[in-house]
């Protein structure tokens, strides 16, 4: 929408001047004016067409570094990916010895009759922490190999615009406590997208969360979807929210980068709706200016 | 109507009676359980090709429901229904592998339709796995 806009009232730019001098030029001399004019329109022209050019040659050149990127961070999730999961195995083998070690001396303990009232209370309550310590080394461990796990998604129909509608729905009622709107702005005609539902329901809820949470309180998210006319469709999700400071750009779709204090954030939000948006064969880009609001944009291909 | 089984798991006993009806008036065939724990049961010796099951429910709720039928039985496509929109627990329902995310009080109609899809899904699933 916006380049297009710009676009136009570039050209507009340059006609306005051109049309007023023209207008402008005395009426006695029509010939000498109207060699004028051509030669003035001709330039207007090629200029136009210049800085056309130039400006077509910047956008491939952009597009083509973001490609770059997005391939650079998914070799990098992947990497990560496979270390964090290579630990989770190895260190569930351990984990689950100690945890049946465990059982066995309970077991010893349970039908002993040696130990003294006092011993017994402390050795029983050693045992239980043992045990619940183990447990939870085991919820880390498949956490992170849930993480790693590679889902082959599931393309189906999709209509695009319903779904968004529906997650919106479900982060409405609690944005609007903070004061924060949610404005749609979908294509009517946008044409069905093949691709994963609960995956992108998944990716949208992140940016929605992410969004809210940018805001705080008293602030507008808005939501748009068009067709881009090549073969994609675009949604992009914009926040008049904190925004994210350059030197972090680069980072926030690494998984476990967050701003938020130790606790409150995995930081694994955007990492997987890039994973997600990589295997269902899309890109996801974001522009953020600080104190302003930041937009994530995603371009989903319609067929597979 | 592509023919498949639905398990609805909800505790408050009067909606689950009125929907089961309804799904089964529409020639659905539809069963309903009144808690997580039940509904772990008929698993183990009925199949399900949907589960429709209720965030909030008292004892096990439906995360924790969820968490383990992804466990046990990942092939059920599983939708989940709730009453408050919370988006903690819509991120935590679809991070753990439901299918969608709908509110209370749904129209029949829309529900239908995303079992359809859960449908749909699954049995494209199977088609990938084989
Ligand atoms: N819309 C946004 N506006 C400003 N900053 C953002 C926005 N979205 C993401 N960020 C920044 O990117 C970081 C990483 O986001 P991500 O979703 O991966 O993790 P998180 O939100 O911090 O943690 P979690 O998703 O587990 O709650 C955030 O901590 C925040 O600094
Ligand atoms: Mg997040």
């Amino acid at each position: 929408m916006k380049e297009n806009f710009s676009g136009r009232s570039r050209f507009v730019n340059y006609l306005v001047p051109l049309c007023l001098f023209a207008a402008s030029w005395p009426v006695g001399r029509t010939g000498g004016a109207l060699y004028a004019l051509g030669a003035l329109i001709l330039a207007g022209l090629s200029f136009f067409l210049f800085r056309h050019l130039v400006h077509q040659i910047n956008q491939a050149e952009q597009r083509s570094c973001e490609l770059d990127e997005q391939l650079i961070q998914s070799q990098k999730l992947a990497a990560i990916g496979e270390l964090s999961s290579g630990i989770a195995h190895e260190i569930n083998n351990p984990l689950a010895i100690i945890g049946q070690e465990v059982e066995w001396l309970r077991h010893l303990f349970e039908t002993s009759t040696l130990q003294e009232e006092k011993d017994r209370g402390e050795f029983s309550d050693s045992l239980k922490q043992i045990s619940s310590q183990v447990d939870r080394c085991r919820d880390i461990t498949h956490k992170l190999l849930n993480f790693a796990r590679k889902m082959d998604p599931v393309m189906q129909a999709v209509e695009l615009n319903r779904l968004i509608d529906d997650m919106a729905a479900l982060v409405e009622k609690e944005a609007k406590l903070n004061n924060i709107n949610i404005i749609r702005e979908f294509q009517k005609d946008l044409p069905l997208v093949t691709s994963d539902p609960p995956f992108l329901r998944q990716v949208i809820l992140n940016l929605l969360n992410n969004a809210t949470y940018a805001i705080e309180a008293n602030g507008t998210i808005t939501i748009s979807t068009k067709d881009n006319k090549d073969g994609r469709v675009e949604i992009a999700v914009a926040d008049t929210g904190r925004g994210i400071p350059k030197e972090h750009l680069k980072k926030i779709f690494d998984p476990f980068f967050t701003t938020k204090p130790p606790g409150k954030g995995t930081g694994l939000g955007l990492s997987i709706c890039h994973g997600i948006i990589q295997r269902v064969g899309g890109t996801i880009s974001v522009i953020s200016q600080l104190d302003r609001g930041t937009t994530f944009t995603i371009r989903l291909p319609i067929a597979p | 109507m592509p023919s498949f089984k639905v398990l609805v798991v909800d505790d408050e006993f009067d909606f689950l009676e009125t929907i089961v009806k309804r799904l089964q008036k529409r020639k659905i065939d539809a069963t309903g359980v009144g808690s997580g724990l039940e509904a772990l049961k008929l698993l183990e010796e009925t199949s399900f090709d949907i589960l429709i099951l209720d965030v909030k429910m008292p004892k096990m709720d439906g995360i924790e429901t969820l968490k383990e039928i992804k466990r046990r039985w990942p092939a059920v496509e599983v939708i989940m229904l709730t009453g408050h929109a919370s988006v903690e627990s819509g991120m935590q329902g679809m991070q753990l592998g439901a299918f969608d995310y709908v509110m209370k009080p749904a129209k029949l109609d829309d529900l239908i339709e995303k079992m359809v899809q859960a449908y749909e899904r699954k049995l494209l699933r199977e088609k990938q796995i084989r």
